[in-house]
């Protein structure tokens, strides 16, 4: 009988039981759960303080910005343009809002499983991509033409993103298969272009990309400055998921590549049905992690003179009036990047998820 | 001169850029070669900043380039094109000028940039006259009492860590046997927010820096500079080496914005001095008399418009920097020589 009653599972605890388990077990740790609490109070209460409570908020009210304990939100009110659209003309903002939309909107469509083969995913992010490069480029349709020197802030870096995941990802994929290719030459060959590329740090990529390679290529080869850094990016985004691919595929047991040989698949068969979906299936995280890093790292851009969504809000904040309020501006722009890695993350968490439910 | 953005990463990348792009290029360029190149466009290539660099380089609510620097930018653009409607501001980093300059990502580089023997004789590059004089120099209260160097005895300054401002400073100091403790920041914004927050006596810095940090104090009048200045640097345009008629041009823009106000020659009134020209010299500048256009492959009424359109030195030192800009900065050593300034205008003869 005895027995019978320890293997029940023990009764689940109240809130308050464990409460009073990890933060109130002795006198010390009621002091240290006392003190911590009301320093993060504080904390708290200080930070919202500065936030909402002692802050100004309209553009006009700048003069009283100087007297204020509070945050000066004026400088967003004033200035967001400057951050969201950078150098983009004043009249043609609702094309780089809508373009911005557009692109947000394929990224969203493009994590529904509905999309998700190769015709539907290609035709989606050509849609897309080609209505975002028109509303951004104009010159057809009746849009005036905007030359991507005057492209900036938050279209400038989605723009960036999307376009450096476009180009590498199946690069990535090509530069994975050839390093696991049985011909020597094509093993070696992509084996030294992804170390070499992986041994340089992005800013010079960025750097020799903007600055050097039109003293090298001819001119007909060479395209806009914007294009030239994206391409580097991008092989430098593609070495790296390369990586994260190929791991996805060494942790595929050879057998499952004998069987379908056996089978009589040739080897995009073999390759597109067996090996690409399991490996991107075992490497998620890490090539979700990639994405995310490029996110951020689209950042870097600002060195070669691109304005960038940092870059903008440096300069919505350097001017005049507004110089003091710098904190406010890198405040407003790390939650947009907050809002974007996060939502990522997230994504790329129920991914995870649904594939591991899927998979048992 | 003091710019702190992940210095040394930038100084490595740009160090090989520049070594590569001086081993690999033709580096001289041909004479005329910039001006056909412009006209072909129908564009001028400038340029602007990865941000803004006030009241040099900056930004407007509307999302329009402007400036002291962006002003010449145009009166170039105007000069050589007659509107500046066809300036093309490239926004380029401090580290990539020199490099920009060279690959033809810009056809001159108007901005802040001080005229040194290294960049002058081993980058392929020719600068301009100089066309402004920026002074280090240091901020402190007023309240203690006096502006001179000795009131600092005993005090501190904040400097920007790492930058030739810090060593000017300290060595300024020594030298006078002034015992000042040096505190350093990495970032200019530490380095305001410290002096303000009351951590030093004083603040080192370039001279409209810190008209732009005195601007943004809680009370403006409470903060004077030295009466002292550290050092004086020269700020010149900067063209590529061997195109002399682009140097040219670009030099007697600048001498038509200073020939201009010394004749009290502004944008609101050119026209009646057009009509009646005072002299010989005001003849040739408008274009009355021909010469100013054809001796530079330009026509003849280019300075005219220069001034019409852009207007002359006083006008655009007091809009961008002056007392029609809310720094309000004093002209100081940039007015012309006959205010007390060190401009002098070249002699159009």
């Amino acid at each position: 009988m005895t027995t019978a009653i320890q293997q029940l599972p023990p009764a689940k605890p109240s809130f308050a039981a464990r409460l009073q388990k990890s933060l109130f077990n002795s006198p010390l740790d009621c002091v240290i759960s006392v003190v911590c609490a009301a320093l993060l109070f504080y904390l708290l209460y200080q930070i919202i303080d500065w936030a909402f409570i002692a802050s100004i908020w309209r553009a006009e009210d700048v003069a009283l910005c100087k007297a204020a304990d509070g945050a000066c939100w004026s400088v967003i009110d004033a200035r967001h343009r400057i951050i969201l659209f950078g150098l983009f003309p004043f009249e043609e903002h609702w094309r780089s809002t809508l373009a911005c939309i557009v692109m947000v909107a394929t990224i969203v469509a493009s994590c529904f499983t509905w999309f998700w083969s190769a015709t539907r995913l290609g035709l989606l992010w050509l849609c897309g991509f080609g209505v975002f490069y028109i509303l951004m480029r104009g010159g057809m349709f009746g849009l005036t033409g905007i030359t991507p020197e005057r492209w900036g802030g938050l279209a400038l870096t989605i723009f960036i993103f999307a376009s450096v995941s476009l180009i590498g990802m199946p690069l990535s994929i090509v530069l994975a298969l050839g390093r696991r290719s049985k011909l020597p030459v094509v093993a070696r060959l992509t084996g030294l272009f992804i170390d070499f590329f992986r041994s340089l740090p992005l800013l010079t990529i960025l750097f020799a990309a903007a600055v050097i390679t039109p003293f090298v290529l001819p001119g007909w080869l060479q395209g806009d400055k914007l294009y030239r850094v994206i391409v580097g990016f991008a092989i430098f985004f593609a070495c790296y998921q390369a990586e994260n691919i190929r791991a996805g595929l060494q942790a595929i047991p050879p057998g499952q590549d004998e069987a379908g040989l056996t089978l009589g698949l040739n080897y995009w068969q073999r390759v597109t049905r067996i090996q690409l979906p399991q490996a991107f299936r075992n490497s998620l995280p890490s090539i979700v992690n990639q994405f995310v890093i490029t996110f951020k790292e689209t950042s870097i851009v600002t060195i070669v003179g691109f304005f960038e969504i940092l870059a903008s809000g440096h300069a919505a904040y350097g001017t005049g009036e507004w110089t003091p309020h710098y904190v406010e501006v890198y405040v407003f722009i790390g939650l947009i990047y907050f809002a974007f890695v996060f939502s990522l993350s997230r994504y790329g968490a129920y991914l995870e998820n649904r594939m591991r439910v899927g998979h048992g | 001169m003091t710019r702190n953005i992940g210095k040394s990463l930038i100084g490595a990348a740009s160090g090989l850029a520049l070594a590569l792009a001086t081993f690999s290029t033709p580096v001289l360029a041909e004479n005329g070669d910039t001006l056909k190149a412009v006209k072909e466009r129908g564009s001028l290539l400038c340029s602007g900043h990865n941000g803004s660099f006030p009241p040099f380089v900056q930004v407007t609510d509307d999302n329009k380039w402007s400036g002291y620097d962006i002003d010449y930018c145009r009166a170039l653009a105007v000069a050589v094109l007659g509107s500046d409607d066809n300036l093309k501001v490239v926004p380029i980093s401090w580290a990539q000028r020199f490099p920009s300059l060279q690959s033809g990502d810009v056809d001159v580089i108007i901005k802040a940039t001080g005229w040194t023997m290294g960049r002058d004789t081993e980058l392929g590059i020719q600068f301009s006259v100089p066309y402004f004089v920026g002074a280090t120099n240091v901020m402190m209260p007023k309240e203690l009492g006096s502006t001179d160097p000795e009131a600092l005895d005993g005090g501190s300054l904040c400097a920007n860590a790492g930058t030739s401002t810090e060593r000017l400073a300290a060595n300024f100091f020594k030298s006078r046997k002034i015992e000042v403790e040096m505190i350093t920041f990495e970032k200019s914004e530490e380095t305001r927010e410290a002096y303000f927050a009351g951590r030093c006596d004083s603040i080192v810095g370039w001279g409209p820096n810190l008209a732009v940090t005195r601007q943004s104090a809680e009370n403006p009048d409470d903060h004077a500079m030295m009466n002292v200045a550290l050092a004086l640097e020269p700020e010149s345009a900067a063209m590529r080496q061997g195109d002399d008629n682009w140097v040219d041009i670009v030099n007697w823009m600048f001498a038509a914005t200073w020939i201009a106000e010394s004749k009290g020659i502004n944008s609101g009134n050119v026209d009646e001095h057009k009509a009646n020209p005072e002299d010989s010299t005001v003849e040739k500048l408008l274009g009355v008399t021909p010469g100013i256009g054809e001796r530079l492959g330009l026509s003849d009424d280019w300075a005219y418009n220069v001034i019409k359109q852009i207007g002359n030195s006083a006008e655009i030192f007091d809009r961008n920097i002056g007392a029609g800009s809310v720094y309000n900065l004093d002209r100081g050593l940039n007015a012309l020589w006959s205010d007390g300034g060190v401009i002098v205008p070249m002699i159009l003869d």
